[in-house]
Formats: structure tokens, C-alpha cells, sequence
């Protein structure tokens, strides 16, 4: 379920389809991120899932299912 | 009667609070339409509204931000992170539908930054640029981007030169704005890879009047009134052109101090000068619009005073009322295959 909610999130911030966004995604390499629209991303994720993700946790976020894991990490 | 409802960062600029209270008790009582929240230190802000008379004191209202984002913070940083500072909570206002556009002469990196963090950007656009109006002898030119995107590719300079143009035809009245592209010479086969691909992309694109290169000493004169290039180069541009209009002025007024004769001639010619030179002041304009963003977002300069203030916030009810963000989506969405 939250992979599905961030990828709604990628999908509106990139513009993408969203059969281009799998959990092996990389934001940069794949979908063709900058680091803005990572931030982007993340804020809409906090937004969301109402949490907050720390600077560090930020940085380590390299694909989608590394995004998924965090937030699950956060929720849980 | 519709309000236009403008987020103004009261704590943003080098003389906040008291211009930009000032700047807005003077659009409240231009235009009936606008209302103004005053985001900042209440007790500061309400300091300098009690200066004011005569003004609809129900268009007003002070929204508490205790916190104040200032230039030398890192922009990503503290928009994540200093959600109490005047510029976030302005975002907000807008982000949340409680207002329609923010006006900001605070930390431009922040701005441009929340901007797209928070209230993000129309479907379809890639990047949104930074576009203020220069002065040129045929009036005014928008200048875009100038310096919101680094490293822009040539999908996003075509962007750019769409939402240009449907600024200045229904903000400023320009029918069927010139596009220039900016340029080291006039011919198609000359500038770097950047603009080499994005020249034959707006020779191509139909809904636009574009007229080719232009090199930068043309732009005072007026040679398009929507420049287009990419960042960098714009920020350089538009520093040079400040700099050089500072030192050229500096270097008149010597001229005219250095003999009792030249001393009698400045007075004689101080009047027509001043007139000429007010045709020149960009003040009279408002600050820069953030183009493509869900919701207008406008940098006032940094040593913004009241006037600036004041046209930045009736810019937005032009915008507002032109519909600028419509017409953007709809022509970014009819040309969707240059936007991926």
C-alpha cells in the first residue's frame, strides 16, 4: 500500500507513467531526478504519511523501495 | 466582488517590516479586490500598521510566523526544517488554498526553492523559471530563466519561452511577443550544444513568435520581449546589465560635478534626466514572477521599498485574472510530447 501512495507522489511530481515506477526505480539513474525533485518527493511522502524523515535518512534514499522501507521503518 | 488573496513574508528583505507593511497598506487601498496576509512578527508588524489610516482594515490580517529565513541558510535546508519562518508559512497559505500568490523580497534561494518544494509545479512543466522584466529602450523585456534551474535541458528552455510569451501578451499587452534565444551570434549554426538544440525546437514550435538568436548587447534596445536562455547565463545577464547601469550612472554624475560649468549644465538637465531615467526604473513593475508553479510566486528584490512592494502584490491580481496558470497548463498539456 505504500508503495502505491509514493508512486502516486512520483508520478505527479515527474510527470511518468506510472508503469515506469517499480520498487527497483533508482530516483536519479532511472527516473531521471534531480535532487530537487527528491526533496520533492520526500516532502510529499511526509506530507502523506504524516512523519517526518531526518536529513540522513534523506540522503540515503538512492530507489523507490528504499523509500518504501523508510516509511515503513517511520510508521511502524 | 472576488478577493485576490496575496501571502506577503512581512519579515523578507533588507527593509522588513516597515516597507513591506507599507507596500501593502498602499495596494489595499489602490485595488479593493486584494487582500493581504501579513506573514511575520506580529508585534513588528503591528508596530508599523499603526503608523496607517484610511485603509479596509478587514483586507489586512497578520498571520504569526516567529522565525525568519535568511540569506546565508542553506534554501533546501531551511524550507525542510524551519517550519515557523515567515516564507514557509506564507507557502503554506498558498499551498492550502487560503491564498492565491506569496510575495517575497526575503532569501531568493528559499523562495525558489519552496516554491517548488511546496507548492510544486503545474502538470506538464519540468522546470520553473525565475522571469523578471528588464528595462530596454522599447519599454520592458521578460529575461527567463534567471537563475532558478541549473543545468536546463532544451525541452525546458522551449517551456520556458511559451510561458514567456503568455506572460507578456496578458500581462504586459504585448501583442504576439518577439522570442529571442540568447546567443554568442544571429546565425542558426552558432552557440554551444545547449542552445544548437534548443534553436531548431523553437523555430518549430507554431504557438510562438520566435525571431531567432540574440546577442546580449541588442537586449538593452529592445531587440525581443521575451529572452529566453538558461540560468547561469541569465543570472549573469542581469547582473552585468544592473552593474554596468549603476557604474555608467556613477560615472555621468562625476562628469557632471567635475567643473562649475558642467555643475550649471546638470542643473539645467536634472529634470529631463530624472524623467528619463524614472522610464528606466523596474520598480514600477513589481518583482519577479515565478513562472509554471501551481500558484504565483513573486521575488520582490532584496532591498525592495514600498513601491516595489506594492506592484508586486497587483501583479498577482493580474495574474489571477488573466488566468495565467490556466492558459500555461492548457498549452504545456497541447504540446505534452515536448514536455516528458
Amino acid at each position: 500500500m505504500e508503495f502505491e501512495k509514493i508512486r502516486d507522489i512520483i508520478v505527479e511530481v515527474l510527470n511518468v507513467e506510472p508503469d515506469q515506477v517499480s520498487e527497483d526505480s533508482k530516483f536519479i539513474d532511472d527516473l531521471g531526478c534531480d535532487s530537487l525533485d527528491v526533496m520533492q518527493i520526500i516532502m510529499g511522502m511526509e506530507q502523506e504519511f504524516g512523519i517526518k524523515i531526518s536529513d540522513e535518512d534523506a540522503k540515503a534514499i538512492v530507489t523507490v523501495g528504499d523509500a518504501v522501507e523508510k516509511i515503513q521503518a517511520a510508521i511502524n | 466582488m472576488e478577493l485576490v488573496k496575496v501571502a506577503l513574508d512581512a519579515m523578507g528583505g533588507d527593509n522588513a517590516p516597515g516597507a513591506i507593511v507599507h507596500g501593502a497598506i498602499e495596494a489595499v487601498k489602490a485595488r479593493e479586490e486584494l487582500f493581504v496576509y501579513l506573514v511575520g512578527q506580529t508585534e513588528a508588524i503591528k508596530a508599523e500598521l499603526n503608523k496607517y489610516s484610511g485603509y479596509d482594515e478587514k483586507r489586512v490580517e497578520i498571520v504569526e510566523a516567529p522565525d525568519i529565513i535568511t540569506n546565508d541558510e542553506a534554501p533546501v535546508d531551511a524550507i525542510r526544517h524551519k517550519d515557523n519562518s515567515s516564507v514557509v508559512k506564507a507557502l503554506y497559505l498558498v499551498k492550502n488554498g487560503q491564498a492565491d500568490a506569496i510575495v517575497s523580497a526575503g532569501s531568493t534561494g528559499a523562495l525558489l526553492v519552496g516554491g517548488q518544494l511546496i507548492i510544486g509545479r503545474i502538470k506538464g512543466v519540468r522546470r520553473s523559471p525565475l522571469a523578471p522584466l528588464i528595462p530596454t529602450l522599447d519599454g520592458v523585456s521578460l529575461l527567463l530563466d534567471c537563475g532558478a534551474n541549473v543545468d536546463a535541458k532544451a525541452v525546458d528552455l522551449v517551456q520556458f519561452a511559451k510561458m514567456g510569451s503568455i506572460y507578456m501578451e496578458n500581462i504586459m499587452g504585448v501583442k504576439n511577443p518577439k522570442i529571442g534565444l540568447v546567443n554568442i551570434g544571429v546565425e542558426e549554426e552558432k552557440g554551444n550544444s545547449l542552445v544548437k538544440e534548443t534553436y531548431p525546437m523553437l523555430k518549430n514550435s507554431n504557438d510562438i513568435n520566435f525571431i531567432g538568436s540574440v546577442e546580449s548587447r541588442e537586449i538593452p534596445y529592445g531587440a525581443a520581449d521575451v529572452i529566453v536562455t538558461e540560468a547561469f547565463v541569465g543570472n549573469v545577464i542581469i547582473k552585468l546589465y544592473e552593474g554596468v547601469a549603476g557604474a555608467l550612472l556613477k560615472r555621468v554624475k562625476e562628469g557632471f560635478k567635475s567643473t562649475p560649468v558642467s555643475i550649471m549644465g546638470a542643473a539645467l538637465a536634472k529634470p529631463a534626466l530624472k524623467k528619463t531615467l524614472k522610464g528606466f526604473s523596474i520598480k514600477e513593475y513589481g518583482g519577479a514572477p515565478m513562472l509554471g508553479l501551481k500558484a504565483l510566486v513573486v521575488k520582490s528584490h532584496g532591498n525592495s521599498d514600498y513601491v516595489e512592494i506594492k506592484n508586486s502584490l497587483i501583479q498577482c491580481i493580474d495574474f489571477k485574472k488573466q488566468r495565467i496558470n490556466e492558459k500555461i497548463e492548457e498549452n504545456i498539456s497541447a504540446n505534452s510530447e515536448v514536455s516528458k
